[in-house]
């Protein structure tokens, strides 16, 4: 600061005006530096705001909840008992005991469920979930709960409302409850939680019961792996015992975050690194242009430091608001969304601790361009003053393309040649194109398979579109109808694995066609045949060891067994894959009375509207085959949000990049621009060459981001899906011609407005030296 | 026949109280075939009378013919074909293109859209004629000034325009460079040149040397000084 004339604060004051007539005098220039920050900026706050959500999510909640660090759930058992056991262990520094009870009936107002889960407690404080709001539950017998938050949400459930519990009564809400440990309705099952001192103060039962449901914690959390093993081999007269560490459920829930978060932080970055280029050249564009002017105030005895101070604070007072209002908008499109995420995995948006990450993500949105920008001038005064004032060029490498100079002079050759001559630009350029368009085919394919999911009943193997209560009998009936092509009798129940009475398995069968009205893509085997045979989901093979060819025996609600062997895998999605299907001979001779309904099949382009209206005048009203993740359909949409929002974002920041990388082009060569007009170019002329330019950011741009999300993204995202089905993240063609038709009209755009632009300056301004 | 028509232009330059008449009312007439200089001291305005002819700035007032089209007052697009077809432009910096070897930067006039047909072979022509062919693929770059200077007149010829203008074409080349461009200029047989120089012995080519005094053109009586 010392070597700057008039420093202190009054030479700050000069600067500072000097800065801001310099901006005034270019607005053009100013805007477009503010796009760019601003841009940058809100992806950056985005990638801030959903990393910090979803990567600290977990770790919040189970801090706020004090959750356990090994979780057992095992079938019912004297609480006694299971607490001896729990204490034999080493190192356990408290555990809580409770009873899980599902399938419970609750009705509040209009809304209705028959699955929800009733976690009575035992007594103690510790309990492993967090009371976010209202109060704990009072020690004594009131009729009193606490609701989870999601499903309060969901249902409009107020703290002092009531809620019918079915065997219960009305129960008073008192505070609204988050447990990490799993998801919130509807994702899960609808969670409520009570004392079983309620219970024995209203049934006299006793005091002490059988629970299934344990958490502990260890004064040691690191000696989990050892505590598991322990309680392994001290747990014997446990059945159906399940462990889960909070380490485990951690994994499993970061790791389907991580790859999103990883893509956003790439393609943020990236954002930045381009943002940073192109500014840090419009910088060195201008500096060249301002060469003498800096040559005679440095002869005059301005410090480097000052001139380069110039620079960047002539940026700062773009780049500070441009940041400001970005950062707050990647905030504001991302925040929400990702609050509503958080709170159907039961885990707390991150508040206020988001404060300082979104500042260093301001900061940095700041600091990029204004260092890109003061950098020109400090490198260019480095020299003697003498060759300023001479107008030596900054650059000592003249921009030249790299390649021997061949073909025949065309405009959209020198296009290319133009564009190529900035090596590191063309680079960071078509890498930013190319994970742009790669994550856009991604979301697309994403938001398709998620939605087709839970329309598309043939995602699960399911190709009927219609069912009918209706006897067996009635098949041949509707089978008649016009514009239906098969109807078959469709039975399902579920039945229980009866080696080990722990896996519900859902039983599919028809009579004939199985693998015509449903049939989930072969993993391995083949499709049934013969009497004893069925195909089960992997989902079930994972879970009982199935491969084709072994023994499946299950037990029925009648009580008798069905005695089958495994034909093939199958991929369903259906009751997370815990799905066996088989004929019905073999179901029927088992179970006569099992659950039936008429299975529709249309005829194609055949519209259920009018097949629906056909069957409702015989009698039997069909209903439309539902898709499984009905209940995700909530989480399908928060995810297409925030998806959504980063791809518009990403869309903004492509067509910025084009329209500057153009744009630094024609201010670079604007001498051959001038010399192209001088000998009687068109504007059309002068759209060809700029056409070249785009082309060779766009070709390759394409090229790769198609095949990265082909052949990584795609793939990657595909394995993290749940391991029970095989979810296809190809994009179509469709998608694939639309976001490459997407890419050509910002391409288009960006030679349009650019073109507009170079032919508004006069030739000779070009021409002059 | 006068291909170069000019009658009273008048331009200014710079704006408010900085402003100043560069041409005050400037009459030219230059019949195809014949070589006229225009001199001047420095800053008296020759570069913008060449710019105003070539239609890369519009005058102030008067009227601008070349080759019997009206340039004043034309649209852009038709100011650009007048360019592309009729004239040819010779610069002090020569102008190439750096990025395009010398064939390509002559090459560059016929691949504009509307360009006349039979570029390719103009070009060649010129390469050799100009004997720049065992140069043709370097650079500029890696060319001497007086070669690049020979690319840029074979550039400004291949489109075959009647009307040829140079600005100071030998201010940046050595005495022989100076010689041989300035002979290349001199034997243009068929066209209208206009040669704008601050060298007098530039202006010993020429067929009718004028002088740019006070914004006026000195010595530009019709005829006057013919061959
Ligand atoms: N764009 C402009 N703005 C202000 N003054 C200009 C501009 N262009 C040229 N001039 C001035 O006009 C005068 C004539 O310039 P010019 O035609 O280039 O002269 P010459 O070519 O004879 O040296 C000079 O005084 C020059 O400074
Ligand atoms: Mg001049």
């Amino acid at each position: 600061m010392s070597a700057t004339p008039g420093g202190g604060s009054r030479g700050r004051r000069r600067r500072f005006g000097d800065a801001l007539r310099m901006l005034a005098r270019s607005p053009r220039r100013a805007l477009f530096t503010a796009a760019g920050v601003l841009l940058a900026a809100a992806m950056l706050s985005a990638a801030v705001v959903i990393t910090d959500g979803l990567g600290g999510g977990f770790a919040r909640a189970s801090a706020r909840a004090d959750l356990g660090d090994l979780i057992i759930r095992f079938d019912p058992e004297s609480a006694r008992t299971v607490a001896a056991k729990l204490a034999a262990l080493p190192d356990v520094s408290g555990f809580a005991l409770r009873s899980e009870i599902t399938s419970v009936g609750v009705r509040f107002g209009a809304h209705r469920s028959g699955t929800a889960v009733a976690e009575v407690l035992g007594p103690g404080r510790r309990q492993g979930f967090a009371v976010v709001a209202g109060h704990r539950l009072p020690a004594g017998g009131a009729p009193d709960v606490l609701v989870e938050t999601a499903w309060a949400q969901a249902w409009g459930i107020a703290i002092g409302d009531e809620l019918d519990v079915r065997g219960l009564g009305p129960e008073r809400v008192v505070g609204y409850a988050e447990g990490p440990d799993d998801v919130g309705y509807p994702l899960g099952a609808p969670r409520f939680y009570l004392t079983r001192a309620q219970l024995v103060a209203r049934f006299g039962i006793p005091t002490v019961g059988p629970v299934n449901f344990a958490e502990v914690w260890l004064r040691d959390p690191r000696l989990v792996d050892e505590v598991l093993v322990q309680a392994r081999d001290e747990s014997y007269g446990l059945r159906g015992l399940k462990f889960s560490t909070r380490a485990g459920v951690q994994v499993l829930i970061s790791q389907a975050a991580g790859l999103v978060i990883d893509l956003l932080v790439a393609l943020s970055v990236i954002a930045l690194v381009t943002a940073a280029v192109m500014l840090g050249a419009a910088a060195r564009a201008e500096v060249q242009r301002r060469l003498r002017s800096i040559g005679i105030r440095r002869a005059l005895g301005a410090g480097r430091w000052a001139l380069a101070a110039g620079q960047g604070l002539e940026v700062a007072l773009v780049a500070v608001p441009a940041a400001t209002v970005g950062t707050l908008a990647g905030f504001l499109a991302t925040h929400g969304a990702s609050g509503r995420l958080l709170s159907l995995l039961n885990e707390p948006a991150p508040g206020a601790g988001l404060i300082l990450p979104l500042l260093g993500s301001w900061a940095l949105s700041v600091a990029v361009p204004v260092l890109g920008a003061a950098w020109p001038a400090w490198r260019v005064t480095r020299g003697p003053v003498i060759g300023l004032l001479r107008g030596t060029d900054v650059a000592t490498s003249r921009p030249r393309f790299p390649w021997p100079a061949r073909g025949g002079g065309g405009l959209t050759g020198l296009g290319v040649r133009l564009v190529a001559a900035r090596p590191a630009r063309l680079v960071a350029t078509v890498a930013m194109l190319a994970s742009s368009t790669a994550f856009i085919l991604l979301m697309i394919a994403l938001a398709g398979t998620l939605s087709s999911l839970e329309t598309d009943p043939q995602e699960l193997g399911k190709r009927y579109e219609l069912t009918a209560a209706a006897p067996a009998a009635a098949a041949a009936r509707i089978a008649r109808l016009p514009g239906v092509a098969a109807a078959e009798p469709r039975y399902e129940l579920t039945a229980v694995d009866a080696y080990e009475l722990g896996e519900l398995v859902d039983v599919v069968a028809y009579p004939r066609q199985l693998s015509r009205f449903e049939a989930p893509p072969l993993a391995a085997g083949r499709r049934p045949h013969g009497a004893d045979q069925a195909e089960v989901g992997v989902g079930l093979a994972d879970a009982l060891g199935l491969a084709p060819g072994s023994a499946l025996l299950l037990e029925l609600p009648s009580g008798r067994q069905l005695d089958l062997r495994v034909s093939g895998t199958v991929n369903s999605l259906a009751y997370e894959g815990l799905v066996a299907y088989l004929p019905a001979a073999v179901l029927l001779r088992a179970d006569p009375a099992a659950p039936e309904q008429i299975a529709v099949l249309l005829a194609p382009r055949a519209s259920t509207a009018t097949v629906s209206a056909e069957m409702r005048r015989i009698g039997f009203p069909p209903t439309l085959t539902a898709g499984a993740v009905a209940r995700g359909a909530p989480l399908v949409a928060v995810l297409t949000t925030i998806l959504r929002a980063v791809a518009v974002l990403d869309g903004l920041v492509c067509l910025y990049a084009l329209l500057q990388a153009c744009a630094l082009t024609v201010q670079e060569r604007r001498s051959t621009v001038a010399v192209l007009r001088a000998c009687g170019a068109s504007p059309g002329a002068i759209a060809r060459l700029l056409s070249g330019a785009v082309v060779t950011l766009i070709a390759p741009a394409a090229a790769l981001g198609v095949l990265a999300e082909a052949w990584l993204l795609g793939p990657a995202l595909a394995r993290l899906a749940a391991g029970y089905a095989s979810l296809d993240l190809a994009p179509t063609r469709v998608d694939v011609l639309a976001v490459l038709a997407g890419l050509a009209l910002a391409g288009a755009i960006a030679v349009w407005a650019v073109t507009r632009r170079a032919l508004a300056e006069p030739v000779l301004a070009g021409l002059a030296r | 026949m006068a291909v170069i028509e000019a009658r009273g232009l008048v331009k200014a330059v710079g704006t408010g109280r900085a402003a100043r008449r560069v041409l005050s009312g400037v009459n030219l007439s230059v019949d195809a075939g014949e070589v006229v200089a225009v001199l001047g001291r420095s800053g008296s305005g020759k570069s913008t009378l060449l710019h105003l002819l070539g239609g890369l700035d519009p005058p102030d007032e008067g009227e601008i013919t070349i080759a019997g089209e009206r340039l004043t007052g034309a649209r852009a697009r038709a100011q650009d074909r007048i360019r592309l077809g009729h004239i040819g432009f010779v610069f002090q910096q020569f102008q190439l293109i750096d990025e395009l070897s010398g064939r390509e930067n002559v090459l560059v006039p016929t691949r504009l859209p509307g360009a006349p047909a039979g570029g390719v072979r103009r070009a060649e022509a010129l390469i050799d004629e100009l004997g720049l062919r065992a140069v043709a693929a370097h650079r500029p770059h890696e060319l001497s000034g007086g070669e690049q200077q020979r690319f840029a007149i074979a550039r400004a010829l291949v489109n075959d325009p009647e009307v040829i203008l140079a600005d100071e074409p030998t201010g940046s080349l050595d005495a022989a460079n100076g010689a041989t461009v300035l002979e290349l200029l001199a034997h243009m047989t068929g066209r209208a040149v206009l040669l704008v120089t601050h060298e007098p012995e530039a202006a010993a080519i020429a067929d009718r040397v004028l002088t740019l005094e006070d914004g006026e053109l000195v010595g530009a009586g019709a005829g006057a000084q013919r061959r």
